[in-house]
């Protein structure tokens, strides 16, 4: 893989030749946010924030928006459907490795099987230059998945060493996006190994970790089904879905029908949905197939810890930490969990 | 035949009925499928003969409970908007006093003219159909309500907490700034708005079906509450609720 050099201050032109010469329809970014910090438009690079900790939702939200109509239609003697998909360029600035791993997973969600176009359309047109995690926050635990640095699933990813930043050239694409916009350098070994470095001292400041490797996990749920642990924990459980909303790798929705009031015509639009929901698993005819928060909260580390990671080969959680940092209750770290159930076994 | 509708109002200050009457231009598609044959705020002919009545304010008084009867009895469908016809509301807070002693706070020396009883949602009273808490009631739940009842559809409403459409809207956690909130019991369908908009959640659209109280109860407790203030908190709005004894 091509690295490269780019001073702060050239990154700085960089991103504002993006926004400027309007490199795609829409230029985002991290940005300071409600004490937090989110992914939103930039108008300028100096609201862009890259060495934050994490952000309140996933980028996740450019593919799989939280509400998107995917369909019109139209009622009475002749009824008619249109689908609708629509999409704009996007370059996704400030992207962590973990993220890339979710959007990795999405993709496989999204492609396997029966394609998303939706989601397709958009992912298609997006731009992914990332960063690497140098202050993750105190909920993450990222290394014990292997997802704390990444390889591939970006066009451009830096890594902050002082007064620069390495990019790692992950695609053509990121290529030209440099060789147009920015001015850069290419990287010398001494630079490469304070790279290096720094990504190191990242790994030692993660507060959690699993007490087994990840490769463990799958088996070791499927051994605790009984497992007191899962109603122990849940028993303080809000369902107030916070966990699953603020999860990058959580790809379930809801589809409605919106009606006009001239009751003639209407759309259908989709909107996130997830299984710690007191309804999600709720059928037509009233039966709760997850009636209890029990066997909801079991169902959700099932899911983050063995189906995802068996039907698509790809970690099922990347220990992003969010859903931790938004439990009101304390319960919601898969990592906790899977350590407990193993201190048990 | 169009059906027919009416609004009434109880105790309250009417401002559902001004929030639906802000609808303004949807108004207008609204009566292309409905008669409106009833309704105080907006208009001086009144007629008792409708199919769906739509009922705000509280219940508190004797001749409250007579009327609400007769409105059951004369309608079809019964659906009570915003949180003082669905909860009781913001009324309900006189209920932790002696009627005596309110009646005296409110009316002072003309007291002995006026009766006054527990105030309580429609719903304690008469059987409710369906009910859209918010105050004021929201009023695209109000159309969608509408909506599905013209096309025989059973309404929707979320049975999920405020805390999903909080997340949704990207919204830092109040706990997190350091106050206190009751979106994660309280039903969404408001959007957040109150968060959003940089405030908290006060509880208006009632509880969900199964509400963790307990849960909630103990990390409004770490967050600093007294088993009073919460009481209080929850009293705003749910004063008729268990929740809030």
């Amino acid at each position: 893989m091509q690295n490269k050099i780019i001073s702060k201050q050239d990154l700085v032109s960089f991103v504002n030749n993006l926004i400027k010469e309007k490199a795609a329809e829409e230029i985002v970014g991290v940005k300071a946010s409600d004490g937090k910090y989110a992914f939103g438009e930039l108008a300028n690079a100096s609201e862009l924030c890259l060495d934050y900790d994490v952000t309140l939702l996933p980028p996740k939200k450019y593919f799989l928006p939280q509400k998107e109509t995917v369909l019109k239609f139209k009622l009475g003697a002749k009824p008619s459907v249109e689908p609708v998909a629509d999409a704009k360029s996007i370059i996704i600035i400030g992207v962590h490795p973990y993220d890339i791993k979710a959007i990795e997973l999405c993709d496989a969600v999204y492609t396997s099987t029966n394609p998303d176009p939706n989601y397709l359309l958009k992912r298609n047109k997006a731009t992914i230059i990332g960063v690497d995690c140098l202050n993750p926050n105190p909920k993450a635990f990222c290394p014990s998945l292997g997802t704390a640095i990444v390889e591939s699933g970006f066009d451009l990813m830096l890594t902050d060493i002082g007064d620069s930043y390495v990019v790692a050239v992950g695609t053509g694409n990121g290529d030209k996006l440099l060789n147009k916009y920015a001015k850069t350098k290419a990287a010398t070994d001494s630079e490469l190994a304070q790279r290096d470095n720094q990504r190191r001292q990242a790994l030692g400041k993660y507060k959690v970790s699993l007490n087994m490797p990840s490769s463990e996990v799958p088996g070791l749920l499927e051994a605790s089904w009984d497992s007191p642990v899962f109603k122990e924990k849940s028993e303080t459980c809000l369902s107030c879905g916070s966990c699953v909303m603020v999860c990058p790798t959580c790809v379930c929705f809801d589809v409605q029908d919106d009606i006009a009031l001239t009751l003639d015509k209407g759309e259908r639009y989709r909107q996130w949905d997830a299984c710690m929901l007191v309804d999600f698993a709720k059928v037509a005819t009233g039966e709760n197939f997850r009636d209890d928060k029990e066997k909801r909260f079991r169902h959700r580390m099932y899911r983050k810890g063995m189906y995802l990671i068996t039907r698509y080969e790809k970690p099922g959680c990347v220990g992003c930490g969010r859903c931790a940092l938004a439990c009101l209750a304390q319960i919601a770290s898969p990592a906790e969990t899977f350590n407990l159930l193993k201190e048990a076994s | 035949m169009k059906p027919k509708i009416a609004f009434f109002d109880f105790t309250g200050c009417e401002g559902c009925q001004l929030e639906v009457l802000n609808f303004e231009t949807e108004l207008v598609d609204l009566l292309n499928l409905v008669d409106i044959v009833n309704f105080r705020e907006a208009m001086t002919e009144r007629s008792d003969d409708y199919d769906i009545a739509f009922i705000d304010g509280a219940i508190s008084t004797e001749s409250d409970i007579a009327r609400i009867k007769a409105i059951r009895d004369q309608a079809k469908i019964l659906v009570t908007i915003g949180s003082c016809s669905s909860l009781g509301g913001v009324n309900c807070l006189k209920n932790f006093y002696p009627m005596k002693e309110v009646l005296k706070i409110v009316y002072g020396k003309d007291a002995k003219y006026y009766n006054t009883i527990p105030a309580r949602p429609v719903s304690a009273v008469v059987p409710v159909d369906y009910s859209l808490p918010q105050c004021p009631v929201n009023r695209f739940e109000f159309i969608n309500l509408t909506k599905a009842l013209l096309l025989g559809k059973k309404p929707e409403r979320p049975n999920y907490p405020v805390c999903v459409e909080c997340k949704l809207a990207e919204n830092g956690c109040v706990f997190d700034k350091g106050g206190t909130c009751l979106g994660p019991v309280t039903r969404a369908g408001c959007g957040a708005i109150c968060i959003t908009n940089g405030r908290h959640c006060w509880g208006c659209r009632g509880l969900v079906d199964e509400p963790n109280i307990n849960s909630e109860k103990e990390i409004l407790k770490e967050h600093g509450l007294t088993v009073e203030d919460m009481l209080k908190k929850f009293r705003i709005y749910d004063g008729w609720l268990e929740v809030s004894k």
